[in-house]
């Protein structure tokens, strides 16, 4: 089937920012498109860029074989189009509004000669708008009158004046209660039986997934994905608007976390947008069902984020156990056998007077002894020995002392005095944290020295500090492209950092260098349970 | 968050608010919303003054109501209305054109130009009106697709057809017009009433005609709009900037008519005449009612605006005062009556708040 609609390259820029990008689209004639994406990502510009009303810096457009030139009266060749913001002209009554530049009547050549039929309009203006179920109280009422919502029911009536070839719709829904919202998307359906296209712009995957085919995701003025609705999901749908489907295949926690919080701060802007909408409308009859939806929406959020955390603690929790039972196994049983084997190997040696055997036996004690000082260093690894009798100070001090004499890197470590126990959860992330940081000093930094700062910043605060004097971070780091490369240590960082409820930054020295910065809030022992 | 079930203080007040102010003004349309809003006030201010400075000229003068002053005023006030319907559709879409003095002596001087090269009348004064529309056309380009401000398009517009009427003569006047184009300005025609001078009977026709495609055609409802609702009209498909065009072209070929028939009535085209006409025109136009915030106006009261300024223009030269009076007097009025819109529009703000 030949394309009704088919833009090509489409470009805006304002000054450096870049509104619309390359964008293509085509569009059949009875399908029904989707535009997904955050506020701000574009939709309205390239609304306004099809609807003729703004010119792109580059691109073409094509609209039923015929090229397009800017400005155009999208009308003229079909087209309607709902703004999101309705425009009305105020001293114009409401049949004048709904009717505005496609006034009824008999003609003397062209629009402007014509003699509006005003019996006609009003009749028609009637029946739209009691199709709409929209009340009023006079069809001569001026549109100064018209509450938000009037307004923007006006501007769905004028696209219903004459049967359009095209519908281009740009996120109405702001202005609109849940009811009118759902005759809006009955009325796209209308469009399409009728063999319209219709193009859907939303920030609402809801409303998006229920009438269209076909959803194209824009971020940041680009096309990022695009999707057939019935191969889809509303999950990959809002992941590709945040833009956050690499991080959720890899670290569901992280992600999770992102878009908790990003929902969260959506929820109070949607509430406060709500607030202002309620005191401008000013009706109480509006019903409360987008209010009560997003309640609910939050507590469930709520309750997956509690379990999600919990899961994940639980899990850590686990791995921490398991590896002090294998650290307890290899010592308690591997280390003590092969002891066991040095000594016959030894009491062997003193029955034997033969030379070259006594040599070899050397060498094998010589390794037996090797492999046990490998084992104690993987138990120390598994299990800090000095964390569980000596406190997180003197676990750092001789993990950094070990460390420094296998990598010949200096290591100073700072450990406020006054720190005192801290739960073992703490004390244990901070340990792998720093174990972590030093591993990528010596995998990435080419140090010669490094520092170690553990400080309370206040009375319920850590703050640790991992600093060296490398060649510190490479060009344009950025923590999801290292984790899609399969590096997890910064991640898992991140993570441990943002299940104890802190944060961890990353970023160059100043002076030279990498600086890893994690701050931790603490409780006092007593009020943490110590099953971790 | 909020309370989803919670009373907006603001509600109540405010619907019955709004039930009040639309029970008085939507059941009753046309009388009770008309006087209760100041431009019906403004229209019968406008008549009042007619009628006031009607009376006061009559019984002042012995002068006035003969028949000779009367014929001169019908003369002089048709040219006047003429530019001002023009005036008052570019006023009425939020613009101005402060450059229709000078078109009309451009246009009045090639149409007399022409003749005197030896064109015969009717394409001589297709010339003239082809000028001021061509000006019209510039003016309005300027405007409407370069969105320059309409006053310093215009101010621009008026010195460089000055100097181009200037130039075009050297500073002289064309005279020995021929006779039949005279007869434009100065004949009477008589019809069943009695003898009506020609361009009382122009004046009037065009006033009709465009009065009513104001009033019945979309394009009337389009011009309307346009200040108010210029972006609702480039939603809905209209194209404003054709529209803008359009207008200042209209006035453009209103201003070159008037000096025409200015030209026709003295009997010669001089390059210095209708100086300082813009403010008698604007005046016209806004005693009459027209709002320079766009929007309201009316051919009959431009009309009726006209009428008053000529009087006073004539009346006080009747009175014995120095004509330089003249403009001070008028422009007073005009000020005057920018006020009271000024005040209508603050009315309607307080009411716009309180209802919307």
């Amino acid at each position: 089937m030949k394309p009704l609609l088919e833009a090509r390259g489409l470009s805006l820029r304002f000054g450096s920012l870049s509104l619309v990008q390359d964008l293509d689209m085509v569009l059949h004639p009875g399908e029904i498109v989707g535009i997904a994406g955050q506020c701000g990502a574009g939709k309205s510009v390239v609304v306004a860029l099809l609807a003729g009303v703004q010119q792109p810096d580059s691109g073409e457009l094509i609209f039923a074989g015929r090229r397009l030139t800017w400005p155009f009266s999208a009308r003229e060749l079909g087209m309607e189009v709902i703004h999101q913001q309705p425009e009305m002209v105020e001293e114009l009554d409401l049949t004048g509004n709904v009717f505005l530049g496609n006034e009824l009547g008999r003609s003397f050549g062209g629009r402007w000669l014509r003699i509006p039929d005003r019996r006609r309009m009003d009749a028609e203006a009637a029946r739209i708008l009691n199709e709409l179920g929209m009340s009023y109280r006079s069809l001569r009422q001026c549109a100064v009158h018209l509450t938000s919502e009037q307004r923007q029911l006006i501007a769905i009536a004028r696209a219903m004046t004459h049967r359009a070839r095209l519908v281009i719709i740009d996120d109405p829904g702001l202005m609109l209660s849940y009811a009118y919202q759902q005759k809006l998307l009955s009325l796209i359906q209308g469009w399409r039986a009728h063999g319209a296209a219709v193009l859907y712009a939303s920030d609402n995957v809801d409303h998006l997934m229920a009438v269209t085919d076909r959803i194209m995701v824009l971020r940041r003025g680009q096309c990022t994905a695009e999707y057939a609705t019935k191969d889809t999901d509303r999950e990959r749908i809002l992941a590709a608007t945040i833009g956050a489907s690499a991080q959720q295949e890899l670290t569901p926690i992280i992600w999770a976390l992102d878009s908790y919080y990003r929902a969260r701060e959506q929820a109070e802007k949607l509430a406060n947008r709500r607030k202002l909408l309620e005191h401008e409308l000013g009706t109480p009859e509006l019903d409360r069902q987008i209010l009560d939806q997003l309640a609910d929406h939050l507590n469930v959020l709520d309750r997956a984020n509690v379990a999600l955390q919990e899961a994940q603690r639980r899990l850590l929790s686990e791995l921490e156990r398991e590896r002090k039972r294998l650290a307890r196994e290899i010592h308690d049983q591997v280390i003590q056998d092969l002891l066991a084997v040095g000594y016959r190997l030894e009491e062997l040696q003193s029955g034997l007077e033969q030379g070259a055997a006594e040599e070899e036996i050397q060498n094998v004690r010589a390794d037996v002894r090797m492999v046990v000082d490998d084992l104690r260093q993987i138990c120390g690894t598994l299990r800090p020995p000095t964390i569980d009798s000596f406190g997180l100070g003197s676990a750092l001090q001789s993990f950094a002392h070990d460390w420094s004499r296998r990598t010949g890197i200096a290591v100073k470590v700072f450990v406020d005095p006054n720190l005192g126990r801290l739960p073992e959860s703490t004390e244990l992330s901070i340990f792998r944290i720093v174990q972590e940081g030093l591993s990528n000093i010596r995998k990435h930094a080419s140090a010669t020295s490094t520092e170690i700062q553990l400080s309370r910043t206040s009375s319920r605060r850590l703050l640790l500090v991992v600093a060296d004097n490398g060649q510190g971070l490479p060009e344009g780091f950025d923590l999801a492209r290292t984790s899609a490369d399969g590096h997890y240590g910064l991640l898992g960082i991140n993570e441990r950092a943002a299940l104890l409820g802190g944060w961890c930054r990353l970023r160059n020295n100043p002076e030279g260098g990498a600086l890893l910065q994690v701050e931790i809030p603490h409780l006092p022992v007593d009020q943490t349970d110590l099953t971790l | 968050m909020l309370d989803p079930r919670g009373e907006s203080p603001l509600s109540d007040g405010r619907t019955e608010a709004i039930d009040r102010f639309e029970d008085a003004t939507l059941d009753r349309p046309h009388l009770f919303r008309r006087w209760l809003s100041f431009s019906g006030i403004q229209l019968f201010v406008a008549v009042f003054l007619f009628f006031l400075v009607f009376l006061i000229l009559s019984l002042s003068t012995d002068s006035f109501l003969s028949g000779q002053n009367l014929a001169n005023l019908f003369r002089s006030f048709s040219w006047l209305a003429i530019v001002a319907i023009g005036q008052g559709l570019v006023i009425i879409i939020g613009g101005i054109d402060l450059s229709v003095g000078a078109t009309m002596a451009l246009s009045g001087l090639i149409a007399g130009r022409s003749m005197q090269l030896g064109l015969p009348v009717v394409p001589a004064i297709l010339c003239g009106l082809l000028t001021g529309a061509i000006i019209g056309w510039l003016n309005g380009t300027l405007v409407a697709r370069f969105r320059l401000p309409a006053f310093v398009v215009t101010l621009g517009s008026m010195g460089i057809q000055r100097g181009i009427a200037f130039s075009l003569t050297g500073g002289w006047s064309v005279t020995n017009l021929p006779e039949p184009f005279l007869h434009l300005g100065q004949g009477n025609v008589s019809l069943g009433i009695g003898s009506v001078p020609v361009p009382l009977l122009i004046a009037l026709t065009l006033a009709l005609v465009i009065g009513l495609f104001l009033r019945r055609t979309v394009i009337g409802s389009d011009i309307y709009a346009m200040s108010s609702g210029e972006r609702a009209l480039v939603v809905s498909g209209v194209n404003v900037t054709r529209l803008k065009v359009f207008v200042y072209t209209l006035c453009g070929l209103l201003a070159a008519m008037g000096g025409i028939l200015l030209a026709s009535r003295l009997g010669l085209a001089a390059p210095g005449s209708a100086v300082g006409y813009e403010v008698d025109v604007v005046a016209a136009a806004v005693i009459g009612g027209a709002s320079l915030f766009g929007g309201v106006g009316s051919i009959r009261g431009v009309l009726l605006g006209a009428a008053i300024t000529q009087m006073l223009n004539n009346g006080l030269v009747l009175l014995g005062y120095p004509s330089y009076w003249q403009t001070a007097v008028i422009c007073t009025l005009m000020l005057l009556t920018v006020l009271l819109d000024y005040w209508r529009r603050q009315g309607e703000m307080v009411r716009y708040e309180t209802s919307a």
